[in-house]
């Protein structure tokens, strides 16, 4: 996964929010399941901003740089790329 | 209420009218039992229901649910505003772009479209219609759009198994991405047909070793599903993921169902969205309550380790095969009476099927 890749959600897939905090990916094959990092990653990509410019929104938000977030973050989209969750 | 599961997934079959005669339909035998279709407004209140119940997806098919194209997309579109994922199985045969344009504002999510052959003589055959040409056009429109996920699904039976690598070729050529490889189950006219349809166990051997070459060769560029032979396997499939848990099907006639197959129980009796609301029949319906969990289960499936994997396999196929809901799956090793699967796999095959109609379900339904 490039740092400057600009990821977006694949055709076909949905985030939805539940009342309650729980957030699902809706894709063509069923229902995955967001934890609040993977939501906080998931409505960050929007085929606009690049995989570096969500680590800073990411990094501004939880206070301070931390040394894994870009690589956690890069791991994420490289992991969701690869299942076709995003393109 | 307490102890009964968030159903998860919506099948609205908007109607059974089809311009196609596929012998492999699942389609119960008597279509003219479902004429008297519900109207847009009932359709729409179903849909405002199992988005209050926490539904996550609407499946549209049918019969073929474009035949009834402004309601599908009406349909679509409310269940896009209740943050329902919503899913269009069709033939394909009417899709053109200024209908899937339609779709794509009402926010459509994935369309699946299904061929009969990799080529027009197999396929037209099949169908009982010359259709195939058009369907191909109607999945390049859907590819060229990009606007929406798509899968092309493949239902696979003894005249057209031995086309399954020319269906992958096929496949790869046009860019698919997803692609369903379906061995027909057997319910409705597919179980009418069935000695017509059923693979030889040579065919379903090859046929493991060319979609596993296949998955291996195209991972990350084709997802391939394959739905196994039920009836060459040790194990039942995991019905509807259990019966009442996840699934319910509305027909035409607003009859609700546990499955899109369950008509044939005619031991039970199901209610209809005309005269109840869908929660309720979903909460606590003779026909939702009878199998749900595993408190009515009987010996091998009460003391079986693998009652939570495949919940006792499919109520429907117990019922047609043994006459009895209640019974294991025959598809299951373990049950007394897995000898009708195995003879019914060398049942010898008869040289004509019969197509589905509406005019022929009468006699069809009577045995004839």
């Amino acid at each position: 996964m490039k740092a400057s890749s600009r990821p977006s959600l694949a055709p076909g897939v949905r985030i939805r929010k539940e009342g309650d905090g729980v957030a699902f990916l809706l894709i063509p094959e069923g229902v995955v399941e967001l934890g609040d990092t993977a939501l906080a990653i998931v409505e960050l990509v929007n085929g606009e901003r690049s995989v570096d410019e969500i680590v800073l929104v990411l990094a501004d938000r939880y206070e301070g740089p931390d040394e894994g977030l870009g690589a956690d973050v890069r791991a994420f989209v490289a992991a969701f790329t690869e299942r076709g969750y995003f393109a | 209420m307490i102890g009964v599961p968030r159903p998860l997934s919506l099948l609205c079959e908007i109607t059974y009218r089809c311009n196609l005669q596929c012998p492999y339909c699942y389609n119960p035998l008597n279509l003219a039992a479902y004429r008297t279709e519900l109207d847009l407004a009932r359709w729409l209140g179903a849909v405002d229901e199992a988005a209050e119940m926490g539904v996550l997806q609407l499946h549209l098919s049918g019969g073929e649910p474009t035949l009834r194209s402004e309601d599908c997309v009406a349909i679509v579109e409310r269940a896009s505003s209740r943050g329902l994922y919503t899913n269009l199985i069709t033939q394909g045969t009417f899709l053109d772009d200024a209908l899937l344009d339609r779709f794509a504002g009402g926010g459509l999510a994935h369309v699946q479209i299904s061929i009969q052959g990799p080529d027009a003589p197999l396929a037209d055959r099949i169908a009982g219609a010359r259709v195939h040409d058009r369907k191909m056009l109607a999945i390049k429109r859907v590819l060229a759009r990009g606007d929406m996920a798509f899968t092309l699904n493949f239902v696979l039976h003894r005249e057209n198994h031995d086309r399954l690598a020319d269906v992958i070729s096929l496949a790869e050529s046009l860019g698919v991405k997803r692609l369903e490889l379906a061995n027909a189950q057997f319910y409705g006219w597919a179980l009418k047909n069935r000695a017509w349809l059923m693979p030889t166990r040579e065919q379903v051997r090859d046929a493991a070793r060319i979609v596993a070459g296949s998955q291996e060769r195209l991972r990350g560029s084709m997802a391939i599903e394959y739905v196994l032979p039920d009836y060459f396997g040790e194990y039942p499939k995991p019905c509807m993921h259990g019966w009442g848990n996840a699934f319910l099907t509305i027909a035409p006639d607003g009859t609700v169902y546990p499955c899109p197959a369950a008509a044939s129980i005619t031991t039970l009796s199901f209610e209809n969205v005309r005269d109840r609301g869908l929660r309720e029949i979903w909460e606590d319906s003779e026909a939702f309550t009878a199998y749900r969990g595993t408190g009515w289960m009987r010996e091998p499936c009460r003391s079986c380790d693998r009652k939570d994997i495949d919940f006792g396999g499919c109520r429907c196929q117990a019922f047609a095969l043994l006459g009895d809901a209640a019974l294991t799956d025959p598809a299951c090793v373990k049950s007394p009476r897995h000898d009708v699967m195995r003879a019914a796999v060398d049942e010898p095959a008869p040289a004509e099927m019969v197509p589905r109609r509406i005019s022929a379900s009468v006699s069809a339904a009577d045995g004839g």
